[in-house]
This record gives structure tokens, sequence and C-alpha cells, in this order.
């Protein structure tokens, strides 16, 4: 930082507070630290280049007879800044004047009202219309990508989608046609946008003009709830925002994280987490206990958990530990995984198959640790941690012993798969047909369903929070172990996944010194990984 | 056709359809076009640079810049379409549709304003039956309001394709439409 | 070709001495006129020299802005190792103006020549001549005769057997008067949409192609050559202290002499207006003239007294600006002249700056209303308003551009706008 002696630090004055920021630091990030939230357009802390266009976050400074943009106006020593004389204001206001010239106002029909930056704006600075009293000009829709339309009434051209495109994903394609007030956003004539990531450009949207076709009235805001999480797509772990209504993900948002997707996501990410939607759950629980109408064993039979939970740790325990095999999802929390490596080392059984879907790789050029990898699955690391192996090729069953699968679709497993295991546990979000040879089928929640953890690529420990509620009787995969395990006399049930954590973390060398308050929403490096021997900030360093 | 222009001025080519030829193919695959590119390309620090002299290349040779030949264009020079689209629209003087043989643009800008423009304009739409900027049935011409030519004190300027007509009065019009129309000089 | 005209006033033709002489395009006539001793001189001094003799001769930039020339290029970094670069601005488009023009296509060797002084001065080793695209037939006398002076010696390697060397290149546009801002014509010249850059980063800084660079006006650098080669109190024998020289008019309107001319520069604006240009046709009194192209402040006809100097025209209200009076008679529709005014900046704006982009357009719409006579009172409040609120508050002064007469056609000129006001219902009692 003081090369040449250049000072490391100034110090200035933001509405009447004192703030010492890094040298070389803007204005506006400046003032956040004093919890001063200068409007703005054009400017995204994520997009390098910052044309200054937009001219909503100009500021008054002592001394200067202009108002300044703040997004490029460099902190200096002694420099006196107000965000909110009665000049910046007027100015401000007189933006939302100008930029509601031509806009259509067509707020209750528009996808981002709620969450506009031009509705709160408007609001904030009292500017609800313009005194335009001429007819407004009228672009109308354009279709920028397969699944991204574009309302060009809606636009306020702060080009932040061109330099998403252009400056963060190196991909030119997306333009300003034309100029002035006849400007719009433009893909070439004919051709649409083809990037894995540009589902970004309508993230950063301060308004409505660029909406994801599947989105388009889907939800209003309001009738959203935003849980952070981190995405299942593939190890890198972006951190997401899941948007729900009536129990539904309607939407999913990146989250930012320096250390691991700075402030974007892949559209595969996007569109594998709306996915989630679907399918037929498994949703009660199952077992074969010869009860019911049933004979030698019987049929599969509804039962309440009690039941369930009874009847298997019953079986676990009159198996003693014959040894035998697992099949274990690599998408399963690292607290599922936990307590199954309980179950299965009690039950004797070392081996933990897990096999991880490929798929294509993409890249975000400036962004090195965001990358859509080739395994597609969340927790691969995690997996790893708990003696998992992975494996190759359908998955067949035990001559013997027991049989443990937890959440694998059992894809390619032959008809017969598990028919000569001494006992067959299948915990599963969904029931597919090999699921049906089991002893009892426990239903769980998905990751979305519930609190838990992933390891991404590089061990980072990251937490995801309950967005949905799960079907039926399905609980989450820890909450329902626990309990089987506490019935056989070890520990408690747990259900509070800080429980689950605390005991994994005390258990389990590689969350050794984790908690999770700890790892707060933005992860922390597993111990002895990569990630912390890279010094990413964990809570460690957090807390010294 | 292809004439040995002096690199210092290639990007300075006329390029308002003084060259108009029927043409077909790549266009930076003939000889012309190649000493075009390389010229230019020869100028500047970037071949980015190349661009707006390239697209007055394509516009000379051609009448107009259509979609495909934009991709030209952007391939020639290591750019992506959709930027040389950009590049295209921001200029007016890139015809983005054909034009008549005869590209009439009436200044109207205010010392020609103060100078009867408007009646000047209106008199060239009157005589050659088109609406601004459609082609006249025979294809002879296109009419256009243009902004100042630079030539204020000629008021009013008419410019008919690389050619600037100064002193343009409402009575003068019919004189030069038929010039024209007759392939004489204005 | 108008030009010279005959004048009832004192001209003071040096800059604009050869216009008008066919042979001057030529190198040969150029010679023969004393071309390039100038530029041999300059080589003969060190750009540090060259530099202080454009400082002293108080040379301002005649685009508009009259920025100190000799100050301007001492700001360019010396031998920091990277390449310099010259830009001479011809994009010649503000209404008004049509001098510029006129110095390409009867002296092209004198730009040339100007060209590489300066290139000299700043340390540039190529000078690149933005030349607006509408511009053909003077292109064309340009381009011969920089073919000419590569030809001879006089640009690429080894200018005029010496070992400095320095290319020309000229550059069309193609259609977009924001080429005519510095930043934008950079931008332009390195192939991007001609939209001007927020400073920092200044030119001679980080200009064009990322390298230090510096902007002139064409006319500025056609003064060059004569100053060079007369010494800077020579040049000062015209003009004031802070206004020094001689100056091109482009004159246009009303008039009975339209054209350009070349002035000391002091004189009285009336003076050029109806002793030069012989006043209006029409013979009536002059309503309003718009003195230095038309993004400059409306004078009234009893404001002509002014003395032509950037200080004079500053005092009187307006602004020298490109020097381009545009001359009303006492028939104008201001509010019709407005509007077509505002129109042009509309049309021009480059759509970055939000007041710009909208606000322009805005006050076209409202100016074609009132002009339709639907207008109603608090338009004029309103347009007050917008031209507060698009003064200095963007990235380019375009915006300022249609401020500057606007606000002065209400100051002067509001009983036009009143008389088209729609008559407004009082109600009774």
């Amino acid at each position: 930082m003081a090369e040449n002696g250049a000072k490391a630090t100034v110090t200035l004055t933001i509405d009447g507070v004192e703030v010492t920021v890094p040298s070389g630091t803007r204005v506006i990030e400046a003032a956040e630290h004093v919890g001063v939230v200068v409007p703005r357009y054009c400017y995204h802390p994520g997009i390098p280049t910052r044309p200054a266009q937009c001219r909503m976050c100009l500021v008054e400074v002592e001394g200067r007879p202009k108002l300044e943009p703040s997004c490029t106006l460099q902190a200096a020593d002694d420099m006196v800044v107000n965000t909110a004389s009665d000049t910046a204001r007027t100015a401000r206001q007189s933006v939302i004047e100008f930029l509601l010239v031509n806009h259509p106002l067509d707020c209750p029909i528009c996808d981002a009202a709620g969450q506009c930056m031009l509705q709160d704006y408007a609001y904030v600075t009292n500017q609800l219309e313009s005194r335009v009293d001429e007819p407004k000009r009228i672009m109308g829709r354009d279709r920028i990508s397969d699944d991204i339309l574009y309302f060009a009434d809606r636009c306020v051209i702060c080009t932040r989608c061109v330099r998403f495109m252009r400056d963060v994903a190196e991909d030119d394609s997306l333009i300003v046609a034309q100029r002035g007030d006849k400007a719009y956003i433009d893909t070439f004539p004919g051709r649409e946008l083809d990037n894995p990531f540009q589902g970004n450009i309508v993230d950063v949207c301060p308004v409505g003009a660029l909406v994801h076709e599947d989105f388009v009235f889907k939800a209003r805001s309001w009738d959203m709830d935003a849980t952070a999480s981190v995405c299942p797509g593939c190890p890198t772990g972006c951190n997401v925002t899941i948007d729900t209504k009536e129990n539904q993900i309607v939407r999913v948002k990146p989250r930012h994280n320096a250390a691991v997707n700075s402030w974007w996501m892949c559209d595969y990410g996007r569109k594998h987490l709306v996915m989630t939607n679907r399918g037929v759950r498994a949703e009660v629980p199952l077992i074969r206990d010869g009860g019911g109408d049933g004979d030698d064993g019987g049929e599969l039979r509804p039962v309440d958990w009690a039941t369930a939970l009874d009847w298997v740790a019953e079986k676990v325990a009159a198996l003693g530990a014959p040894g035998g095999s697992a099949v274990v999802s690599p998408d399963a929390s690292n607290e599922n995984l936990f307590y199954l490596r309980t179950l299965l080392d009690r039950l004797g059984v070392a081996d933990a198959a897990f096999r991880v879907p490929q798929g294509e790789t993409a890249e975000l050029p400036t962004v090195p640790t965001l990358k859509l990898r080739a395994d597609r699955a969340a927790n691969a690391a995690g997996a790893g941690f708990f003696g998992g192996r992975r494996a190759d090729g359908p998955p067949d069953g035990p001559a013997g012993g027991a049989l443990v699968v937890l959440d694998d679709e059992l894809e390619g497993a032959g008809e017969d798969f598990g028919g000569s295991a001494d006992f067959f546990l299948y915990l599963g979000t969904r029931l597919p047909g090999p699921a049906r040879n089991a002893d009892a089928v426990l239903p769980i929640a998905t990751f979305a369903e519930m609190d838990g953890t992933f390891t991404n690529f590089e061990n980072r420990v990251q937490r995801f929070h309950q967005a949905l509620r799960p079907p039926g009787l399905a609980r989450p995969g820890w909450m329902v172990l626990s309990r089987v395990l506490a019935r056989l006399g070890d520990g408690e049930a747990v259900n509070d996944v800080r429980g689950a954590f605390e005991r994994m973390a005390a258990q389990a060398p590689a969350f050794a010194g984790l908690t999770w308050d700890g790892i707060g929403l933005k992860g922390a490096p597993a111990a002895g990984s990569a990630a912390e021997a890279a010094g990413v900030a964990g809570p460690a360093e957090a807390g010294a | 056709m292809s004439r040995r222009i002096h690199p210092a001025v290639v990007g300075a080519q006329p390029f308002q359809l003084t060259a108009r030829e029927r043409f077909d193919g790549p266009i930076f695959e003939t000889e012309e076009g190649k000493h075009r590119l390389e010229a230019a390309l020869s100028r500047y620090p970037t071949k980015q640079a190349a661009l707006l002299p390239m697209l007055g290349f394509v516009q000379s040779v051609k009448g107009w810049i259509e979609p495909a030949d934009m991709v030209e264009v952007a391939e020639a020079l290591d750019l992506t379409p959709a930027y040389v689209h950009s590049i295209a629209t921001f200029y007016t003087m890139y015809n983005k549709h054909p034009v008549g043989r005869h590209f009439v643009q009436v200044c109207t800008n205010i010392s020609c304003h103060l100078n009867r423009a408007e009646e000047v304009l209106h008199r060239f739409l009157a005589e050659t039956g088109t609406r601004e900027g459609e082609i006249s049935d025979d294809g002879e011409f296109t009419v256009i309001e243009a902004e100042c030519l630079g030539a204020c004190g000629f008021a009013t300027v008419v410019q008919v394709n690389d050619r600037y007509l100064e002193d343009v009065t409402p009575d003068r019009v019919p004189g030069i439409v038929e010039n024209l129309r007759g392939g004489r000089d204005p | 070709m108008s030009f010279p005209h005959g004048s009832d006033l004192e001209t003071t033709t040096r800059l604009s001495r050869h216009q008008g002489e066919a042979e001057a395009r030529t190198l040969e006539g150029w010679r023969a006129r004393g071309g390039y001793e100038a530029l041999r001189r300059s080589l003969e001094m060190s750009p540090a020299e060259i530099t202080e003799v454009v400082k002293a001769s108080g040379l301002r930039g005649r685009g508009g802005a009259g920025f100190p020339t000799g100050l301007k290029w001492s700001f360019m970094p010396k031998d920091d190792g990277k390449p310099h670069y010259l830009c001479c601005n011809a994009d010649e488009s503000e209404p008004g103006a049509f001098k510029d023009r006129e110095v390409i296509r009867w002296t092209p060797h004198l730009l040339i020549e100007g060209c590489l002084i300066a290139s000299r001065a700043i340390g540039a080793e190529h000078a690149y001549i933005y030349v607006r695209g509408e511009f053909f037939e003077e292109t064309q006398v340009l381009n011969a005769a920089v073919v000419e002076a590569y030809d001879n010696g006089l640009a690429g390697d080894g200018i005029l057997g010496s070992s400095w060397s320095c290319d020309v290149t000229i550059h069309a546009g193609a259609g977009a008067y924001i080429a005519g801002e510095e930043t934008g014509l950079m931008n332009s010249l390195m192939g991007n949409r001609a939209e001007p850059w927020a400073k920092p980063p200044f030119p001679a800084q980080a200009g064009a192609f990322g390298m230090p660079t510096t902007v002139n006006n064409v006319e500025t650098l056609a003064a060059v050559p004569m100053i060079l080669e007369n010494g800077a109190d020579w040049y000062r024998q015209w003009g004031s202290e802070e206004s020094p020289g001689t100056k091109l008019w482009s004159c246009s309107g009303h008039l009975v002499r339209p054209g350009n001319y070349e002035f000391a520069l002091g004189l009285p604006l009336s003076d050029i207006i109806f002793d030069a240009c012989g006043g209006t046709p029409s013979g009536k009194p002059v309503k309003a003239v718009i003195p230095g192209g038309s993004s400059t402040a409306f004078l009234t006809g009893d404001e002509l007294d002014c003395a032509t100097t950037y200080e004079g025209l500053a005092e009187a209200g307006s602004a020298l600006g490109t020097a381009s009076p545009i001359v009303m008679d006492e028939d104008t529709d201001i509010v019709a002249a407005m509007r077509r005014i505002a129109q042009f900046y509309a049309h021009e704006s480059c759509g970055q700056c939000v007041q710009c982009r909208e606000g322009t357009s805005w006050v076209v719409r409202i100016l074609q209303r009132i002009e339709a006579g639907d207008g109603r009172p608090a338009d004029i409040d309103t347009l007050y308003e917008l031209c507060e609120q698009m003064t200095g508050r963007t990235i380019c002064v375009l915006a300022d551009s249609v401020v500057f007469p606007l606000q002065s056609s209400l100051d002067k000129f509001r009983a036009d706008y009143e008389a088209r006001m729609k008559p407004t219902l009082v109600a009774a009692g």
C-alpha cells in the first residue's frame, strides 16, 4: 500500500462523520463505511468500469464548484463531502424526474416492482412522476436471449448489463445501439446472447428492464421470501438467495461472497435450483415389518415416524456389526453425511460409494474462483471427509450385511438391487424404483428444505438455510439419523441444526474449531484445508 | 478497380455513394478490400481504430451497410458483430437502409432554418414525390432532413451524395431535381 | 465559393490570406507563399522553445472553449517513453461555424504544417486529423496535400532531412457532433462510440489509445506557423491582453453578406454584423444574435456594442465560442429558432448522462408545443428549472450547450414565448 512514500490511508469527512479509508478508495465506497449509501445506477461494485454516466451519485464537495460523481471521485485527506446537501438532493431528484420522462410507470405489471431502484429513489426523493406533458417515447420489448426479455421503455441506460458482459464475462455481445434518447440495449440483429453467465445481467439491472422470461408475472417481490443459501449445482458453492412463494422456488439470485463467487453465478446453477421444485417426493416413512396385509416380510407399508424409527433401530441393533456397504449422494449435506457415517461405523460399513454426474465446464474469465465445474454435485468434498469413495458405474448391492443408501437415485441399479442384503435402509428425498426393495424408506428433506452446510471445491464450509417446508412427513436427514442413533444409545436426538453441527465439529477432524454461528453467511475453510492455508478469511481470523 | 490509396488518407475516403457498384462475395477478400484493410491497419496502434474507415469502405462499395456487412467488418477487425452494430447505429452517416441513387440531405439547422430551409426540404419531398427517408418509386431519390452540415454562411445547404449545394432556395429545387434525374450536374 | 467577401470593415487576413487562391492548395503554390518555413524553423528549436513562443503569443483554443494553447501543450509529459499523439479536431459541427472548412479546403498545407509543429512541441509521433465525415470535398483536398507532403519529405520519416519523424493521418468521422468534444473525438478515433468520458483521465495523461494526447482545433493549429515565424509580439499586435491575435468569423443567418472573415480580436460585434456583413437583407432591425455558435447565449439587437474578445462577450453575457454569429432580424420567430437549436442537441446527445439524454428531448417537446400554440404559463418555469438541472451536471457540456441559448432566450424574449401561450380560462369571481 505505502509504496513510494504514498500514504496508505486518507481521512475525510462525509456527512459530518470523519472516516479513514485506504488510499484510492472512491467516495461512494468510503460513504458506505459511515453508513451512507449514495444512490446509484451505473455504479456496481462487481463491475470494474465506472462511466459515471447515470449522474445519480453526484455529491457536493466543499470547495468544488460542481457536484462530483462519487463513484469515480477519489477520497482525499481533508475532503469534506456532503451527500445530502440541498444541491445534491435537488440534483438527485431531477435525475429521477428525467428518468421518468419516458418511463411508462407500469409498476403494476412490472416484475421489478418492489425491488426497483427507480421506484425506491422516486419515493426517497418524493419525485413520483415527471411533469412531462407530451407523449412518451415508446420502444417496446425485445428478446435478449432464450430466457431473458428486455423492456426498453423501463431501461435507464446505466449500461451495467453491457459492462457485465464486456468487462466481467469478456463477451462483447451486448451493446448500446443508437444514441441519445433513442438508445437501447441490443444484441446483434438476429442473434441472442449465448453465454453461460448471462443471467447475471438480470440481477445487475437496477430496474425492470431485463427480466428472466420464466419469472415474468410469476411473483410480486412482496409476496416472496428470501433465504440465504448455497447453489448445489457444482462444487463451487456459489452463495445465493433463494426467493420462494407458496413453498416453491421462483427465483435464485447470487449473493455476494468475495472468496467464492464475487457477485455472480452461472445460469446452469439458477436453472438447476428452480428444477428442484419438480418431481414426486418420498413423503412418508415406509417399513417392511410384516405388519398390515403382508406376509413373510411383506410389502412396504406407511407408518408414523415413531414406529419407523423404533423398528429401524431394532433392526440395526439386531444386526450387530456384520459389515455391508453404502451408497451416498454427493449432494447430501455435511451433517447428513456425518450422522450417516456414525451409523455406518456402528454397522461396520467402511465403504460408502458416491457417484458424481459430470457436465461441461464454464468459466467466468475475471473471477477465477467462479467456475461451473465438471462435477455436478454440491458436496463431493464433504462425502470425501466421511469416508466416501468416488465410484463410477451403477451401484451394486452387497452380498450380505447392511446396505444403506443416502439419497442416491440408484440410476442403473438392477431390479433386484439390495435383495441379498440382510437389511436395506433407504433414506431419500424421492423413491426411485430400486429403493422399493428396501426394508425401510425414511423420507428426508432436500437441502432447500432444511438448514445445513456443504463443503465446496476448496474445502470451504458454507451454510444454507431452510427456504421451503418439506412435503408430508419428510424431515432433515440429520434429524432422522440422530433419532435412530439416540435409540441405539448414541447421543441425543437433535432438532436444531446447531446441535447437529456441534456434534459434527466435536467428532469430525475436518470441522474441528468451526461453529455454526462462526461460519456465518460467508462460510469458513475446513480445518487443514487448502483454503485455510491460503488464508481465506474465516471466523478464526475475523475474531482475532 | 483497385486504386492504391496512400495509407495516410485511407481512413478519409468518400463513402457516401461515390463508388456504388454491384457487389457480391466477401468484401475483404477482394484486392481492394485487402488493400484498404491493410493500409488502414498500418496507421493505428489498435485494430479497432480501423472500424470507422472500414465501415466507410463498405458503404462506399455497397451504398449502405447491412447486418451481413457488419459481420464481415467484425471478423476483419477481431470485433464482435454486436460491437460493430453499436458503432454503426451511433453514427448517422452510415446508412442502415438502402437509399435512392441521389441521397438528398437538407440542412434545416438554425442558419438554414432562418433561410427557408424547411421550405426547401418540403419542395424536395414534393418534387421527388417521396416522404422523408423513403426511396422514390424510380429508385432515384431519398430525401431527409439533416443536421448542421457546417456551411452555415451558404444557407440553405443541401448535400447530394457527397456533394454540397450551397445557397439553395425553394425556387431552385425543381431545377436541381430535374438535373439530377437527367444525370446532369445539379 | 463566396470567400473572401469584400468588406467595409478592415479585415486582418493573416491566417486566411491565401484562402481563395487555388494554387495555395498545392505544395508548390504553398511553398511559393512561404509555406513550411515555420516548420523548418521549428526543427531548429526545442519542443520547449516552441511551446514557449505559443504560450507567449497568448493563442487560445479556437474550438470554442478558448483554453490557452501553449499551456495545454505544456501539460504533456516529457520523456515518459510513451508514444504521444496529436489530434487535430476538424470535426467542425457547431451550428453557425464553418471556418475550419475554409482552412481545410483552401490551405490544407497550412493545417499540415501547424499539425507538424504542434506534434514536435508535444513530442507526438503521429498526428491524426479527424475531419467530419460530411466534408467529402474538403477532405479530398486535404488528402491530396498530405500525400504530397509524404512524397516530399514533409511527413513520415526524417522530415525536411532532419532526424525527426512524424506521421500524419486523415481520419473521417461519420456523423456525430459529439465527436467534436475532445474525449468523444478520441473515443471515435479509437473506433468507439463518440462518447465523452469523465475526466480524469485527462487527455495529456491518457488520451487516444491510452497515451498522452493533445487535441487542438483546426484554426488553432493553423495559427501556429505564423506565430512561430513572426514571434509572439507580432501576434499580440492584434487583440487584447487576454484575447490576442486575429480570429476567423463565420457569419450567418439574416445577413446581406454572410460568410467567413478574419478580424483582429476586439472589434465591436455591431461593426462585424453591419459594416462587414451589411446588416439584414430585409433592412429590418436585428432582433437577436447568437454570437459564438448555437451553444452560446442570445444577445438582443441592443447588446451588440460589445467587444469581440473572449472577455468582452463574456461581459456581455454570452461567449465568443467559435466566433460564429447567427443573426436574426425583427421578424424572426424566436420560439421556432430555439426549438430548432434544441432539436439539434437532442439529436446529437450521445445518451450517456440522464440530464442530457432525457432533458434535451424534453425541452424540444415543450418548445414544439409552445410553437404550436399550446403552451401553458407553467412551461416557462419548467424550462427555467430544466435549464438549472441541466447545467454543470453532466460528463461534457452538450446539455449546457442547449441551456445557454434557451435560458437567455427566455430572459430576453419572454414576450415571444408568452405570446404563444394558450389563453387561460380565468374563473369568474
